[in-house]
């Protein structure tokens, strides 16, 4: 599994960029990211995962958790979301082939 | 003279060591000053990787000192909101190694404390911490009975025996008495081992896990950046299906795994020689094989290793190795792989 090497907020474009130490770069717009926070409070305990839409979520701090994912605090206060690398990289890889179809229709 | 947008547009061609995107991409030119006497680029380099701070650096000097005529100073800024793999929790602690195993009673905590003894026997300033909160037993084998003190803010002092820094739920808890908690409390009772106890400087501070993959486990991963884990096993089938979920664990969490070692290996008759392999043998190996970890060695079943822990005098400390060269105990292989791992 790809880790983390540089973790930095854009704030201009709000989002998130991280690159990869397999080279891969990844932009996570905050909505986005703040979005698809897969915590209980989020998720609750079962089903498939929804999308919360958050108005302007800003983010105020990234931290890791131990060495295998990231945990986001936003300006709503919200802290509980942790992120794997695996679950990073799979997001990244739906808003890619999203952002794909939407430009082909 | 160049504007300070041609000067940016410039740096895009300034890679970020070892990889193909430049160092705009990432937003680590904060700022770029044009004046008559001099240019100033204030550069955020979002690690803490001084060798790759110093690489950057030199690369935004040469790229830009063709295109100017006057003096350059590059100024770098701390990293504001990245995230560090510095170690917050346990600044003094070099390396993180936990000893794990997925079932109980294969002697885990036995081959931790030999590990710490064996790793202090090679000369580092190695601490324990006992994170099996049931059933601790790090205090019986090193034979410590008195009491943490703390200090004037309140934090846990750790009681040193054989050159070791000891933490352990066992010395809260008076004798006899069963600790009965739900997980959250363990979450807490571990995150206070590791935040607020005076573990001071230490070269290798090893956790004793309890058995299985539950909340102790959850709290290590989350709570520190564990440099590496080390699972100790019995050589039979039942027990190795229990390894294999001790590597997925470790897996999971991006902890790597230092290596198997198999306990209880076999057992030689004290009267007439016979080696007896009570629990088969080789698992641990095939293992090990099979997960392409290391296989760091075999412990045999020896009343003495048993005794000398009850007794509170490990068996490195009551027989201690002739020479403290790595290599010949199972303990001591543990030991260097664990230090070697991220150096």
């Amino acid at each position: 599994m790809p880790n983390p090497i540089l973790v930095t907020p854009i704030e201009e474009e709000k989002l998130l960029r991280i690159l990869w130490d397999d080279d891969q770069l990844s932009d996570y717009p905050f909505v986005y990211l703040r979005g698809w926070c897969p915590c209980a409070v989020c998720q609750g305990h079962g089903g498939e995962r929804h999308f919360i839409q958050v108005e302007n979520p800003q983010l105020v701090s990234i931290g890791m958790v131990g060495n295998y994912a990231l945990n986001p605090r936003w300006s709503d206060g919200h802290e509980t979301g942790i992120y794997t690398f695996a679950y990073l990289r799979e997001l990244n890889e739906r808003r890619e082939s999203q952002s794909e179809n939407s430009t082909k229709g | 003279m160049p504007t300070p947008q041609e000067l940016l547009e410039a740096l895009k061609q300034v890679k970020y060591p070892g990889f193909s995107r430049d160092i705009v991409a990432f937003g680590m030119i904060k700022d770029i000053e044009v004046g008559g006497t001099g240019v100033t680029v204030q550069l955020a380099p979002s690690t803490d990787n001084a060798e790759v701070v110093a690489q950057i650096r030199q690369e935004v000097i040469d790229t830009l000192t063709p295109l100017i005529r006057v003096p350059l100073e590059v100024v770098i800024q701390r990293p504001t909101t990245a995230p560090t793999r510095s170690k917050p929790e346990l600044p003094g602690v070099q390396y993180v190694v936990a000893v794990a195993s997925g079932k109980g009673g294969v002697g885990k905590s036995t081959v931790a404390v030999n590990l710490a003894l064996a790793l202090s026997a090679i000369g580092q300033r190695v601490g324990v911490l006992d994170a099996d909160v049931y059933g601790p037993s790090v205090p019986l084998m090193l034979g410590i009975q008195e009491r943490p003190r703390s200090t004037e803010d309140k934090r846990l002092i750790p009681i040193t025996k054989y050159d070791l820094k000891v933490m352990s739920m066992g010395f809260l808890v008076p004798e006899g008495h069963a600790v009965v908690w739900r997980g959250p409390m363990i979450d807490k009772l571990l995150t206070e081992f590791i935040k607020n106890v005076e573990w001071g400087e230490l070269d290798v501070l090893v956790v004793d896990l309890p058995p299985g993959t539950g909340d102790a486990q959850l709290t290590m991963v989350q709570k520190t950046p564990l440099s590496g884990g080390v699972i100790v096993t019995t050589p039979q089938d039942v027990a190795l299906l229990d390894v294999r979920r001790g590597v997925k664990m470790f897996e999971e969490v991006h902890v790597p795994v230092l290596g198997v070692i198999e306990n209880m290996s076999y057992h030689i008759c004290s009267r007439c020689g016979h080696r007896a392999e009570i629990f088969s043998h080789g698992g641990g190996a095939r293992m090990a094989e099979q997960f392409k970890v290391p296989f760091l060695g075999e412990i045999p079943l020896v009343k003495e290793i048993r005794t000398d822990g009850d007794n509170g005098t490990p068996l490195l400390v009551a027989n201690p190795p002739p020479s403290p060269e790595p290599g010949v105990s199972p303990h001591c292989r543990a030991g260097r792989h664990a230090v070697r791992g991220k150096s």
